[in-house]
């Protein structure tokens, strides 16, 4: 790499949310004006100052009813902003903020807003159930159309071989993924904004449900309605901002099969993002000091534990065993917001972002992890992957 | 038999000849002419030299369960659950992993590394997917 990463030329300036529940009765476009306005204001910014937005995933791209809510539009006349920079972005950029701390280090917007809003919880509730992947559409495209019309209807179903394959490749067991759901659970309690606060034990997580072995009821992460928007700044506006969060370094790698089905070992996902992250940066995995890793399974933790360099490969399940480790206090506090397990699914890292930023201010309330200054936030794995180190500024 | 609740796949180009044979019972993935490695799903390009010379080359199996998952979930109205979906791989074709629904036996009894045959069922929209057999 020559010279310092483009990303130190961005700063997260703003993380800023709508009520989130498993159901708010608003629509997606009130609900992603309450976010921006929010998170604006986070960054001690007014929206005049705004002039970069992004809306994630871009409209179209939606194969679950609920997914993607705020066109990118609508939301650019509401908030009448004049913009030198937007984008729709596409759901394969490795994390949000991704694209608008490029477009700000090559000083196409100092102020980029990029925000994703969901209705996934009323559109479950309004379907009698989870739906199907591709409910929307009368044929699945795509990736989707080897999987779909076979019975893998769901991201559950096609997430869970990956489980199915690590647990017999590691020899990792339920009784010891339990403790990622458990922990979080507790952290869960501590957040007002949890969707999920009433305690959990391992007890209650091997007697649930299974929805698609081996993943139960409390390896999926709750669909709930809810915006989030974050503010990606020019580094050089700092003066201008209330409370700057520094992107040590970012990225993103797929080097596999980008199919659920078809990426070539299972057992391994996320390791090549993990090595460019640390490329990046002098910082070590024994920095940091709070981790919000992408859980829209329990699996995508172990996965991240693992790809990070946290503990070695086949390591997550003694690593999280007995919950001491990833507990507040803890050598690494993960996902401390209760994460999408019990905190709602936000989708794309957006509510992990958002608790990263959170903490290295030191304003987790009473989740606070004490003295937070590096962070690191991940973002799914495998077909779509990112991780980024987040310092204090 | 009664086709499974599902989805159906969009049919394409590069697609339509898989779900032709699939309708005769027979599984094909790509073959390239130029170096004669195997693709799937099919592309219209071999993935390992690049060559655009596709033709097909029939999988007659049998194969291997490299991971699976038995679905309990009722995703959409009139699902049956369990049931059984297998990633199968095959000795002689690297490179080929095709997902498909498992009969033969209990859904519970699928394991990694079970031998399976080839097999189709009627499937959604009128098609027939992959449905492997249980040894």
């Amino acid at each position: 790499m020559h010279g310092a990463p483009a990303e130190h030329r961005a700063v997260i300036s703003g993380v800023g949310q709508s009520a989130v529940a498993r159901r708010v009765d608003r629509s997606g476009l009130q609900l992603t004006i309450d976010a921006i306005l929010a998170a604006v204001a986070d960054a001690g910014l007014d929206l005049d100052d705004v002039d970069g937005l992004a809306m994630f995933p871009g409209g179209g791209s939606a194969n679950l009813p609920g997914y993607a809510n705020g066109n990118l539009y609508e939301v650019q006349d509401a908030l009448r902003l004049r913009t030198t920079w937007r984008q729709g972005q596409v759901e394969g950029m490795s994390l949000p903020f991704y694209g608008p701390a490029l477009a700000v280090a090559a000083g196409q917007a100092r102020h980029a807003v990029v925000y994703r809003t969901v209705k996934e919880g009323s559109a479950a509730r309004d379907a009698g159930g989870r739906p199907a992947y591709g409910a929307t559409k009368p044929v699945a495209e795509g990736p989707l159309a080897w999987l779909l019309p076979v019975g893998l209807l769901s991201p559950v179903c096609q997430v869970a071989p990956y489980a199915t394959r690590y647990m017999h490749d590691f020899g990792v067991t339920r009784e010891q993924l339990a403790w990622i759901p458990v922990v979080q659970r507790r952290h869960a309690g501590r957040n007002p904004g949890a969707v999920y606060r009433d305690p959990l034990t391992v007890d209650d997580y091997l007697g649930a449900r299974m929805i698609s072995t081996p993943m139960c009821l409390y390896d999926c992460d709750v669909p709930v309605d809810g915006a989030t928007a974050i503010v990606v700044s020019a580094a050089d506006a700092a003066a201008d901002l209330r409370a700057p969060v520094r992107i040590e370094a970012m990225a993103g790698v797929v080097d596999g099969r980008p199919s659920w089905e078809q990426w070539e070992d299972m057992s391994r996902v996320g390791h090549a993002t993990g090595a460019a992250l640390w490329a990046r940066t002098g910082l070590r995995p024994a920095d940091v000091d709070v981790a919000q890793l992408y859980d829209g399974f329990t699996i995508e933790v172990a996965w991240w534990l693992e790809a990070l360099g946290f503990c070695g490969a086949g390591e997550a399940g003694a690593f999280v065993e007995g919950g001491g480790r990833i507990d507040l206090g803890g050598e690494l506090p993960l996902n401390t917001w209760g994460g999408q397990l019990s905190g709602g699914r936000l989708h794309a890292a957006f509510g992990h972002t958002a608790e990263a930023v959170r903490q290295l201010r030191g304003e987790a309330g009473e989740r606070q992890v004490a003295g937070a200054e590096v962070a690191v936030v991940s973002n799914v794995g495998g077909i779509e992957a990112g991780a980024a180190v987040l310092t204090t500024y | 038999m009664t086709a499974v609740v599902g989805i159906p796949p969009a049919i394409t180009e590069e697609t339509q000849p898989f779900w032709d044979a699939a309708a005769e019972g027979r599984l094909v993935v790509e073959h390239c002419d130029a170096c004669g490695a195997e693709s799937f799903p099919p592309r219209g390009i071999c993935r390992t030299c690049r060559s655009r010379d596709t033709g097909w080359v029939e999988v007659s199996g049998p194969g291997t369960v490299y991971s699976f998952t038995v679905n309990h979930q009722r995703w959409l109205p009139d699902l049956e659950v369990p049931y059984a979906v297998v990633l199968v791989e095959f000795p002689d074709h690297p490179g080929v992993r095709v997902a498909g629904r498992l009969r033969g036996g209990a859904p519970d009894d699928v394991a990694i590394g079970m031998v399976v045959d080839v097999g189709f069922e009627p499937g959604p929209g009128g098609t027939s997917i992959p449905s492997f057999l249980a040894r």
